[in-house]
């Protein structure tokens, strides 16, 4: 016999299988139609219990676009994981503080893009001093698993950009983030998102057609 | 209408080649998997006192509020509603597959439960002699055995209160993952079948098909199609002791378990482990400060324990002991071992891979030969598989090389 009983019966999808997660554009066949929002904030919610399905669930979510993210703003392969790790750590302990005014995914972006300039800056700091100091020129980071020659070409023409405009261009670009978006995520105004997106496809484009050339 | 759709020229349609390429950089599984098992036992920052007030404060609030509520309802507490019983709708078809020789009563009912139904407090419950089908969303299915009770838990998950229940769960989207719990334990999987018994002492699970991870807290254990488990409903009261997660023998070796002699591996039921991720940290420390010795004593100390902290340490050990002490044929044999202890790891992959490594970098061909073609028989999809082919075959070449000499 079914036993129906208690008044949340209303209440939010279950947390698995049918929460739907940001960047999944995949997951559009879901069974349930709970908005991408809900099932953050349930898995959010789970999380803060200390609920360690909960967290392998977020974990499983968010793994893939921060390897991606961290790879478009120049994370070498080699330093990923360890970025990913970091990222993923400082989300748990600071979750606590995520007080669901922006979505989770623009929240983590934010996370991810802090700590992949501050990377960033560290190895544009490593590599100035090993050419004062050893006059050695820094080799090429070549990654085996992208073997292709076009995304190598990409990465080198994106280490071109600025920190900002790349940070913003890789949102718009790779991550298909609205200007709305990438304005939480980055800390500016709206317009400046749009200048510095313009700035960016420009300069790529110039310094493709160099390349080609 | 994307930037640069339409390409005018070689230099724009590198950029948009680029640009979806990137789109799909997401990384495999494995590293995923690795990068997991060091954040999964990290330890935490203890909450800062400013957030401890915050709490105290507003617990303090909700206690007065609720306490404010109770004075004003309780005028009304005699007239709120029972919960209402509904019985389940009769089965009109026979289930095809039904035999023969059961009883008319063995046919199970069909009941589809809404979403607004799968709500704390809800139960799905056979009687003696009765046998359902339940669809939990999702595309899952459990077949619940007679006198079995399925509820749903405060994240909405299902959980099955008692009884016993096959449950068959469709391959979930990436990121995706369908949980059920038992008592203490909670039950993951992306997509498999398996069988869930709860009685009033221990929670058991048998896996037809596919993995299955079963978590009590923050540990783990991972089984396979094949593999049987169990442990205590109230694992305070147990006096289970320690045993290895995964049995050492391969999969297709291990014995078939039934409810009647289910193996006691029970690694949740253990006490708990230390935090072995802080070794993992003191054996990094050690290593960059090339005490590498004492980082190899760290790491055989924490792969003692279960979990993905300690199947980590167990890999890490023999990296160390390859790289760090110069011991390749211990590393070897370290690495032999994890892949035993953990048939299934997260790390399998890259233990084997660096038994191959090592082995042909030892001169040691016949065996590097052998475990390069174990490797791509055992995983004839990985990404992997090109580079392995290619050292099979300049082993191949030395080989002929030192069989003619």
């Amino acid at each position: 016999m079914v036993v129906r009983s208690g008044d949340d019966a209303g209440a939010p999808g279950a947390l698995t299988p049918q929460n739907t997660g940001m960047g999944q554009k995949q997951n559009t066949s879901a069974p349930i139609a709970a908005s991408a929002s809900i099932a953050d904030a349930e898995l959010v919610r789970a999380c803060r219990t200390g609920d360690m399905v909960a967290w392998r669930s977020l974990y499983d979510r968010y793994a893939p676009l921060i390897h991606r993210f961290t790879a478009a703003l120049g994370v070498p392969a080699e330093e990923r994981e360890d970025a990913a790790q970091d990222i993923f750590i400082a989300v748990f302990r600071s979750l606590r503080h995520f007080r669901g005014e922006a979505q989770l995914s623009t929240w983590i972006y934010r996370i991810a893009a802090r700590h992949a300039i501050r990377l960033g800056r560290r190895r544009r700091m490593r590599e100035t001093m090993r050419v004062v100091m050893l006059k050695e020129r820094p080799q090429p980071e070549i990654d085996p698993s992208e073997r292709s020659t076009r995304l190598a070409t990409l990465d080198r023409l994106l280490a071109k950009l600025a920190p900002k405009k790349r940070t913003v261009l890789v949102l718009f670009e790779v991550e298909g983030l609205s200007a709305k978006e990438i304005s939480d995520v980055v800390g500016c105004p709206e317009n400046t998102v749009w200048s510095r997106l313009h700035h960016a496809r420009a300069e790529m484009i110039r310094a493709a057609r160099r390349m080609v050339s | 209408m994307r930037w640069l759709e339409n390409p005018q020229s070689r230099a724009e349609k590198l950029l948009r080649d680029g640009l979806d390429l990137a789109a799909n950089r997401t990384g495999d599984e494995i590293t995923h998997r690795r990068v997991w098992a060091q954040v999964a036992d990290a330890p935490l920052e203890p909450e800062s006192r400013f957030s401890t007030r915050l709490v105290l404060a507003s617990a303090s609030a909700a206690v007065a509020l609720l306490a404010v509520a109770g004075v004003i309802a309780y005028p009304y507490l005699g007239s709120h509603r029972a919960p209402t019983v509904v019985a389940a709708p009769k089965a009109t078809a026979p289930e095809p597959k039904a035999a023969s020789s059961e009883p008319p009563n063995a046919v199970p009912n069909q009941i589809a439960v809404e979403e607004s139904e799968r709500a704390p407090g809800n139960v799905v419950r056979t009687r003696k002699g009765e046998r359902a089908r339940v669809a939990l969303g999702g595309g899952a299915i459990a077949d619940m055995e007679e006198d079995s009770a399925i509820t749903w838990d405060s994240q909405h998950r299902p959980s099955v209160e008692h009884g016993s229940a096959r449950l068959s769960v469709p391959h979930q989207p990436p990121g995706w993952r369908f949980s059920v719990t038992a008592g203490p334990y909670v039950v993951t999987v992306v997509g498999t079948k398996f069988k869930l018994d709860v009685d009033g002492r221990s929670v058991g699970v048998e896996v037809t098909e596919g993995v299955v991870e079963v978590w009590r807290g923050s540990r783990s254990t991972r089984l396979v199609a094949g593999d049987a488990w169990h442990g205590p409903l109230h694992p305070e009261e147990s006096t289970v002791q320690p045993a290895a997660a995964t049995p050492s023998a391969p999969p297709s070796e291990r014995p078939r378990t039934t409810t009647a002699g289910l193996p006691s591996v029970a690694p949740l039921a253990a006490k708990a482990a230390p935090p072995v991720s802080r070794s993992l940290q003191e054996a990094n420390a050690a290593v960059q400060s090339g005490e590498a010795n004492r980082a190899a004593e760290i790491l055989a100390r924490a792969a003692q324990g279960n979990g993905p902290a300690a199947e980590n340490a167990a890999y890490e050990l023999a990296r160390v002991t390859r790289y760090n002490l110069g011991r390749p044929r211990q590393a070897v044999a370290l690495w032999d071992k994890y892949r035993n202890r953990f048939p299934s790891g997260v790390l399998r992959t890259e233990a084997d891979l660096s038994i191959v490594d090592t082995l042909s970098q030892l001169g040691d061909v016949r065996a590097a030969l052998a475990e390069a073609n174990a490797f791509i028989a055992r995983h004839p999809n990985s990404e992997r598989r090109g580079e392995v082919q290619r050292l099979v075959e300049r082993l191949r070449a030395v080989e002929a090389g030192s069989d003619t000499r």
